[in-house]
C-alpha cells in the first residue's frame, strides 16, 4: 500500500495500480512456472519410483531457479533461413493471450483484474490465438520438423478448441450465464457433478490445447525433435515453456471456475481455493501424462472429431432438454 | 458396432491406468541415489591392488616379475630393490595401467606370495589416459623393511 502511494506520485494512481499489479501478476507467473515444473519433475519421477530432482536445495526446489538462470545465460541463436522478424516475434506473442485470459477469471468473490460479463466468450477466443504464435514459430524457423509441428498444433487446437466450446457450453445453460463470476457463484454443488461428462471432455481438451501428453503430437520430442520449437534457444525456448505452464494454470483455474465452484470454498481465502483446485486440476493432467502413451496423429484427429465432439454435443443438447423440462 | 459399450471399456481401461499410475506415485523410491548411497560392492571385483597382510601390516611383493611376464596386455611396470642385509627383494615401483588391463586374473593366480588381489572399488574414472596408470604403492607410503622395522 505505501508503496502504491509512493509510485501514485510520479504515475498517478491508475499508473500505480497498473504497474504493481502487473509486476504482482508476472511475478507470480514466475513463481507457478518454476513451482508446476519442479512439480512435474517430482510427479513423473515418483510414478517411476525415483524421487525426482533432488540435488539443488531441499527436494531440489532450486532446480528449476538454476535452469532458468542457465537458460537466461544462453546464446540466442537465429537461424540464418528464418523468417527474421516472425521468428523473433512469435515468443513474445505466444505468451499473450494466456496473459489476457488469466485477467478474466475471477480469483475471489469481488476481485477481477479485468471483469467482463460476457467472459467466457473473450476467454474461449483469446485461447484460439496462442495457436497462431505457435504456427508462427513453427513455420518461421525454416525447419521441416517446427512446421510439422506447427501445423499439427493447428490441427489439434482447432479439433479440441470445439469439444472445449461445447463443454462449458453445458455449464453455461445451467448457469444461465456467460460472466465467470455468476458461473461460479451459482454452483451450489460442483457443476463437475451435475456435468461429468461436460468436465471430462473439458479435461482431456485442455489436456489437447496446452499440447501435453497423450496428445503432445506437436512437440513430440522422439519423433519431431522438438516440434515448433526445435530451432529456438536460450530465452526464447523458455518463453514457450513459460506460456505453456502458464497456459495449464490459466485453464485450470478456468477448469476450476466451470467446474469446481471456482474461488468458493470453507475457511481459507477465496483465491487459495481457487489456485488449490486449479493446481488439482494440473495435478490430474501431469498425472495423465506420465500414464498414457502420445496417441498417433489419425488417432488423435478420429477421436477429436468422432467422438468427443458428438459426445459433447449429445450431452449439450440433453442438458438443454432436461433443463427445458425441469425449468 | 456398440459404440457405448465401447467408450465405457475404453474410459474403464484409462481409469486402470491412471490407477496403476497412481499406485505407483504413493509407492517407496526404488532407484540408488548414487553419490550419497552406494552399492554393495563386496563381490566386485575392480582394479587390481596389493594385498595388506595383517601380520606385517603391509604388502609381500618381492618385485618378482612374475605378473608382468604373465600379463597378457603388459599392464605392469615394476622396480624393486633389496634392503640392506635382507634376503627377498622389495618392491619400489608397481604401476599398472588400467586402460589396457582386462582384470583377467592371472596375476593373480601366479604371484608366488599372494599379494595380488582385485579391489572393491568399482567407479575408476579419469579425464587423461596418465591417469588411469594405478600406482599400487601408493597406500604404502612407508615400507617397513627399508626404515628398519621389519626385516
Amino acid at each position: 500500500m505505501w508503496l502504491q502511494h509512493a509510485l501514485a506520485r510520479f504515475l498517478g494512481t491508475f499508473g500505480a495500480q497498473l504497474l504493481l499489479g502487473v509486476v504482482g501478476v508476472m511475478g507470480y507467473l514466475t513463481f507457478n512456472v518454476l513451482f508446476l515444473i519442479w512439480l512435474e519433475r517430482k510427479v513423473a519421477g515418483h510414478i517411476q519410483r525415483r524421487p525426482g530432482p533432488m540435488e539443488v536445495g531441499p527436494h531440489g526446489a532450486w532446480q528449476t531457479v538454476a535452469d532458468m538462470l542457465k537458460l537466461l545465460s544462453k546464446q540466442l541463436l537465429t537461424p540464418v533461413a528464418a523468417d527474421r522478424f516472425t521468428y523473433l516475434f512469435a515468443p513474445i506473442l505466444v505468451f499473450l493471450p494466456t496473459l489476457c485470459v488469466a485477467s478474466l477469471i475471477p480469483i475471489a468473490d469481488v476481485q477481477t483484474f479485468a471483469d467482463m460479463p460476457n467472459g467466457l466468450i473473450v476467454i474461449v477466443a483469446l485461447s484460439g490465438v496462442t495457436v497462431i504464435s505457435i504456427f508462427m514459430a513453427g513455420w518461421s524457423s525454416n525447419n521441416k520438423y517446427a512446421v510439422l509441428g506447427g501445423m499439427r498444433s493447428v490441427a489439434q487446437v482447432i479439433a479440441y478448441e470445439i469439444p472445449v466450446l461445447l463443454a462449458a457450453l453445458s455449464v453455461v445453460l445451467v448457469a444461465q450465464s456467460l460472466d465467470l463470476r455468476v458461473i461460479a457463484a451459482g454452483q451450489k454443488v460442483p457443476y463437475a457433478l451435475l456435468q461429468p461428462v461436460a468436465a471430462v471432455i473439458y479435461l482431456i481438451g485442455i489436456t489437447a490445447e496446452t499440447n501435453r501428453a497423450p496428445f503432445d503430437i506437436p512437440e513430440a520430442e522422439s519423433e519431431l525433435v522438438g516440434g515448433f520449437h526445435t530451432e529456438y534457444s536460450g530465452m526464447r525456448f523458455a518463453m514457450f515453456f513459460f506460456a505453456e505452464y502458464t497456459n495449464m494454470l490459466v485453464l485450470g483455474a478456468l477448469g476450476a471456475t466451470l467446474f469446481l465452484g471456482g474461488w468458493k470454498g470453507p475457511l481459507l481465502p477465496g483465491t487459495v481455493w481457487l489456485l488449490l483446485k486449479a493446481y488439482a486440476v494440473i495435478f490430474l493432467m501431469m498425472w495423465a501424462r506420465w500414464t498414457f502413451p502420445r496417441l498417433r496423429f489419425d488417432q488423435l484427429m478420429s477421436f477429436a472429431w468422432k467422438l468427443l465432439i458428438p459426445i459433447a454435443l449429445l450431452n449439450v443438447a440433453v442438458t438443454a432438454l432436461v433443463l427445458g423440462v425441469v425449468r | 458396432m456398440m459404440l457405448p459399450g465401447r467408450i465405457a471399456r475404453g474410459f474403464r481401461s484409462l481409469l486402470a491406468g491412471l490407477g496403476v499410475t497412481g499406485r505407483h506415485l504413493v509407492r517407496p523410491i526404488v532407484t540408488l541415489q548414487y553419490p550419497h548411497e552406494r552399492p554393495d560392492a563386496s563381490h566386485w571385483g575392480g582394479p587390481i591392488e596389493l594385498v595388506t597382510f595383517p601380520e606385517t601390516g603391509t604388502h609381500d611383493c618381492i618385485a618378482c616379475n612374475a605378473c608382468a611376464r604373465i600379463c597378457p596386455s603388459d599392464c605392469f611396470e615394476i622396480e624393486g630393490a633389496r634392503p640392506e642385509g635382507a634376503r627377498k627383494m622389495r618392491a619400489t615401483k608397481f604401476l599398472l595401467d588400467f586402460s589396457t588391463c582386462s582384470l583377467c586374473g592371472l596375476c593373480i593366480d601366479v604371484c608366488p606370495t599372494d599379494t595380488l588381489q582385485y579391489s572393491k572399488r568399482y567407479d575408476e574414472a579419469a579425464y587423461q589416459r596418465v591417469q588411469t596408470v594405478n600406482d599400487l604403492l601408493a597406500p604404502f607410503p612407508e615400507d617397513p623393511y627399508f626404515t628398519g622395522k621389519l626385516t
